[in-house]
């Protein structure tokens, strides 16, 4: 199964990743119950991409409330995009926020500080 | 280090010395540095161990301490973005609680704050026994204005006269819009006959207002029925009293104030 699909609710966040493309998508609220569940299996994917795949994987991110597990999830998945960069694998995060919503971008800032390879912060307006 | 060099080469020039072939202090000083040679190999094993392992515990201890301090600095790094995404939320949290309480238009107080303030100074003044006064405001002829002007020209207006309403009252008092054009004042802790003044500011201060549309300059003018709160009375009595001051105002041609009677018992239990 190289397809991950799982719908969002109202407490998880909708996440596709396309293999084909080499695109993992992640967008809403994430304060699921059980993180490590929920995103056990993005770092699954993630991982398995990044070792089968010399392509390029991007990250497309348009998430807003995170909890602090969903936090350490993500920063996981930042980590194992930072080890594939220093192995020299085309890897890319663009963090998209409302732009009527300027902290979101900050927070994303936050998350940027230690990565080296190539995160956009991108404001969208609806 | 010579010394011992020294020593070894005297024994070994000893031993290689025919004469002493035979000899039996020859045959023990053989033994003695054959057995020196064999502990001196085992000392230098037994050091090179030992060093391998001290290296290797070495490197581990490094490798802990560097994951100790790579998962020390993530924590920190989460629970600060953790904090923050709290902040906004709580800010998003008071500005919901806000916008709950807020008329958009004027950014008054709206009906749900006014009640609920409404109940607590019911309670406060039923404790206390000091009184407190509610005015009824209304706009007069306020749909003309919206029928002649346009929308746009009657929100105008409600914002000023809102402005000039806040203006006028004291700090303690809430200001707020009740709906339309009808605005409600909540004066705590005070008669009929000390917020007269208060009134007659407010009237002059909305008689002052000019609300502009192209040339066209209009004048406004507002209708109160105010009335005090009596011992024991709660808040919705005083309102229909207050409302019926100004429905008499109204009445009586608008822009003036009317004071519900302060002491009529009969008036009261008409009320409910």
């Amino acid at each position: 199964m190289t397809e991950l699909n799982i719908p969002g609710t109202q407490s998880t966040p909708t996440i596709h990743g396309d293999w084909p493309a080499g695109v993992l998508a992640m967008q809403g609220d994430s304060y699921p119950e059980n993180s490590f569940e929920l995103f056990g299996q993005v770092i699954d994917w993630v991982e398995r991409f990044l070792r089968e795949e010399a392509r390029p994987l991007a990250l497309e991110l348009r998430l807003l409330y995170l909890n602090t597990s969903s936090i350490k999830a993500l920063m996981d998945i930042f980590d194992l995009l930072e080890e594939a960069h220093r192995d020299g694998l085309p890897v890319s995060v663009s963090w998209h926020y409302d732009s009527r919503n300027e902290r979101v971008a900050e927070l994303a800032e936050e998350f940027r500080e230690d990565c080296s390879f190539p995160f956009a912060i991108l404001p969208f307006s609806e | 280090m010579s010394s011992e060099r020294e020593l070894d080469l005297l024994v070994e020039s000893l031993l290689s010395e025919p004469a002493y072939y035979g000899h039996p202090l020859r045959e023990a000083l053989a033994r003695l540095q054959q057995q020196n040679l064999e502990q001196l190999s085992r000392l230098e094993r037994i050091a090179r161990i030992s060093d391998g392992y001290q290296a290797l515990a070495r490197e581990q201890n490094l490798t802990l301490s560097e994951r100790y301090h790579r998962q020390l600095r993530q924590l920190e790094k989460v629970a600060r973005i953790s904090d923050r995404y709290q902040d906004m939320l709580r800010d998003l949290n008071q500005a919901l609680r806000d916008a709950s309480q807020r008329d958009v238009l004027t950014g008054l107080a709206n009906r749900r704050m006014l009640m609920e303030r409404l109940r607590e100074e019911e309670l406060r003044s039923q404790r206390s026994g000091r009184p407190f006064v509610l005015a009824m405001v209304d706009v007069d002829h306020f749909k003309q204005i919206n029928d002649r002007w346009g929308h746009e020209v009657g929100d105008h207006a409600l914002s000023q006269i809102a402005r000039a309403l806040q203006d006028s009252v004291r700090g303690c008092d809430l200001c707020g819009r009740w709906g339309g054009e009808e605005f409600l004042l909540l004066l705590t802790e005070t008669t009929l006959a000390e917020v007269q003044p208060l009134i007659e500011r407010l009237r002059a201060a909305v008689r002052n207002l000019r609300v502009r549309h192209g040339e066209a300059e209009l004048a406004l003018t507002v209708s109160l029925g105010v009335a005090e709160c009596r011992r024991g009375e709660g808040y919705s009595l005083v309102l229909n009293r207050a409302d019926a001051a100004l429905l008499v105002a109204k009445r009586s041609g608008r822009d003036r104030c009317v004071l519900a009677p302060a002491a009529d018992a009969e008036d009261v239990t008409a009320g409910v």
